[in-house]
């Protein structure tokens, strides 16, 4: 016999209530590691996607939001502002290139998938993409697809797509990269333009500069001739990563008040188990428990509350986030918290943070209980019927 | 009298919550060493309360009581649980077993409790439950025990760190006649091998072996 024997079979004496009390643990702690697992590889990803769009400065249209400056990094719908005419005319300057980028949205078998009007060649040489099947054609009648779009939807050149029920072929199948360029249709700039009736307008550009060191001097050669907000990829970073995780600290406090409502359902329990138990206290006391044991049986008990509840938390938490995370990167407004490549699967981090966290609160909550234990007489306590 | 292993000295407990009752007077009493000492009296004057003083369960209002020579009533709650756990062993009329533990496991906890290795205590509670004649009941919650079997327990509980002195209160309370001669041979078997026990008691039977008798009535004793 030792402690924790005695502190088990305290714990699963009541089988509804101890049920009940890891549930209630579990719920907190599984909103914990969703949220943790939605979002522990989103600075990644956005740091990845950043690397992705491979420019030196961002042109956008004067105005934006915080939320619009999210979606130049997650590929999401944009409105189109920003006139051919500026495009031709930053591209006319000396020392960078620009990429105009059309963002729009179609859908596949009933799924919403990125559709990117961009400038054929030049984006091709930017990127430095390579067509895995097919050719590499894109005009009023051809599109070129990523291998992620290719797999998921089960096709191959020479299939046809209907975007805004106008029919086009598949031209070719790109290579795998390992990022967001796998999930898009890739169509001509004014093909879309044209489709989607945006006149003669972009979303944004990526502009490539030549010479890093005079970055600040692009910037005001780009806002000389055009009325639009440029921004270095650095700034823009970090100003997404700043919304990101103000978001996710606004969640995580979501998660807390599942963790606290937990706590107080430790300390009920505690509390119940104390007064039905206030005899064996007592006899506890009278064959020689000292007030500190009687105290650490009760934190125990609370603690392992804690271990049990966050391990049941910890599982439902990374099942939750694997089945949830599709669904949740199609809404726009909740894409940036997670996509499939974002979230984690499983992470030892996360794992031993929540367990660690979820003893944590559960001995906490504990303490008031295992402190009126040992404070019962043990006469008072032996002598209750 | 010689060698008092236990002693009081104006011993007094007075309950006042609202309501002053007074529990126990001016109690001297000494009870020797290796003895049979039985408490009587009618209910409710006093006979378990003064159990509970000289077991350390409970602090006095005021007296002293001396176990051996060291006084009880000046000793912090932590080394008074020590004496409980080393130098006394409590039997209750109630049984007051822990339900969620087998026959072996109740008699393990008192072990636990004063720090004994998980072998020693399985061995030593497998030996004082033979003793007892609980051989065949090791792994028996106490709801599949007999009210006789039950008190067995308590006893291979209360003996199981080796106390010098064993407090019995109402022992055999809940217990039939056949039960209760069983509870006296066991008593009779515990004191033969030295120690001092004390019973609280109504029954005359358990009375009538003791060797010295003392009479709690309204809180004060009188030696019959």
């Amino acid at each position: 016999m030792n402690h924790f024997k005695l502190t088990w079979k305290n714990i699963v004496r009541r089988k509804s209530r101890f049920f009940f009390t890891i549930s209630a643990i579990a719920v907190g702690i599984a909103s914990l590691v969703t949220l943790l697992s939605l979002g522990s590889g989103l600075e990644t990803e956005i740091r990845k996607q950043a690397d992705v769009l491979g420019a030196n400065l961002v042109v956008t249209p004067r105005g934006w939001c915080a939320y619009e400056q999210i979606s130049v990094l997650t590929g999401e719908t944009l409105p189109e502002a920003i006139p051919n005419a500026d495009v031709k005319k930053i591209a006319a300057l000396e020392g960078l290139t620009a990429f105009p980028y059309l963002t729009q949205r179609t859908a596949l078998k009933n799924q919403p998938v990125p559709l990117l009007g961009i400038l054929p060649a030049e984006m091709k040489q930017f990127k430095g993409w390579q067509v895995g099947q097919g050719r590499y054609l894109l005009d009023d009648a051809n599109v070129v697809i990523g291998s992620g779009i290719a797999r998921q939807f089960e096709l191959k050149s020479g299939d046809q797509l209907t975007v805004r029920g106008q029919e086009f072929s598949i031209s070719g199948v790109l290579q795998e990269v390992g990022n967001s360029d796998d999930l898009a249709i890739y169509m001509e700039l004014a093909t879309v333009q044209q489709l989607y009736a945006v006149g003669d307008k972009v979303s944004f550009i990526a502009v490539k500069v030549d010479d890093i060191t005079r970055i600040d001097q692009y910037i005001l050669d780009i806002q000389n001739v055009a009325n639009v907000a440029v921004t270095s990829d650095k700034q823009l970073l970090k100003s997404v990563l700043a919304i990101v995780g103000s978001v996710g600290s606004a969640l995580q406090l979501i998660a807390a008040v599942a963790i606290l409502a937990a706590f107080f359902g430790i300390v009920n329990t505690m509390m119940t188990a104390i007064y039905e138990r206030r005899r064996e206290i007592g006899i506890l006391q009278a064959i020689g428990s000292k007030k500190r044991t009687i105290f650490s049986l009760f934190l125990y008990e609370s603690a392992f509350y804690g271990l049990l509840g966050g391990i049941v938390g910890v599982v439902v938490g990374f099942v939750f986030s694997y089945f949830a995370a599709p669904y949740i990167g199609q809404n726009e407004f909740t894409a940036f918290l997670g996509s499939e490549q974002s979230v984690q699967l499983f992470s030892a981090g996360i794992t031993l943070k929540a367990l660690l966290f979820s003893i944590l609160v559960s001995a906490l909550a504990g303490v008031y209980p295992a402190r009126q234990a040992c404070k019962l007489s043990p006469v008072e306590a032996i002598s209750y019927e | 009298m010689n060698n008092p292993i236990i002693r009081t000295e104006k011993l007094s407990k007075i309950y006042d919550s609202g309501f002053r009752t007074v529990a126990l007077q001016d109690v001297d009493l000494q009870i020797p060493k290796g003895s049979l000492s039985c408490i009587m009296g009618p209910s409710g004057h006093g006979k378990s309360t003064l159990l509970h003083l000289i077991g350390g369960l409970d602090r006095p209002t005021s007296g002293k009581v001396f176990l051996d020579d060291m006084e009880l009533t000046s000793v912090d709650g932590n080394r008074l649980a020590e004496i409980r756990s080393r130098k006394i062993g409590f039997v209750f009329q109630f049984f007051n077993l822990l339900p969620v533990l087998t026959a072996l496991e109740n008699v393990q906890v008192a072990m636990m409790l004063a720090g004994i290795g998980k072998k020693e205590q399985e061995e030593r509670a497998t030996e004082l439950l033979n003793l007892v004649g609980l051989e065949d009941k090791l792994q028996s919650k106490p709801n599949q025990l007999s009210g006789g079997q039950r008190q067995r327990v308590a006893i291979a509980r209360a003996l199981a760190n080796d106390p010098e002195i064993l407090l019995m209160d109402e022992p055999s309370g809940n217990l039939d006649s056949r039960s209760e001669e069983e509870l006296l041979e066991q008593i009779a078997k515990v004191n033969g091998q030295g120690k001092t026990v004390v019973i609280v008691t109504h029954s005359e039977t358990v009375a009538a072996m003791a060797k010295e008798t003392f009479c709690i009535r309204d809180g004060e004793l009188a030696v019959d």
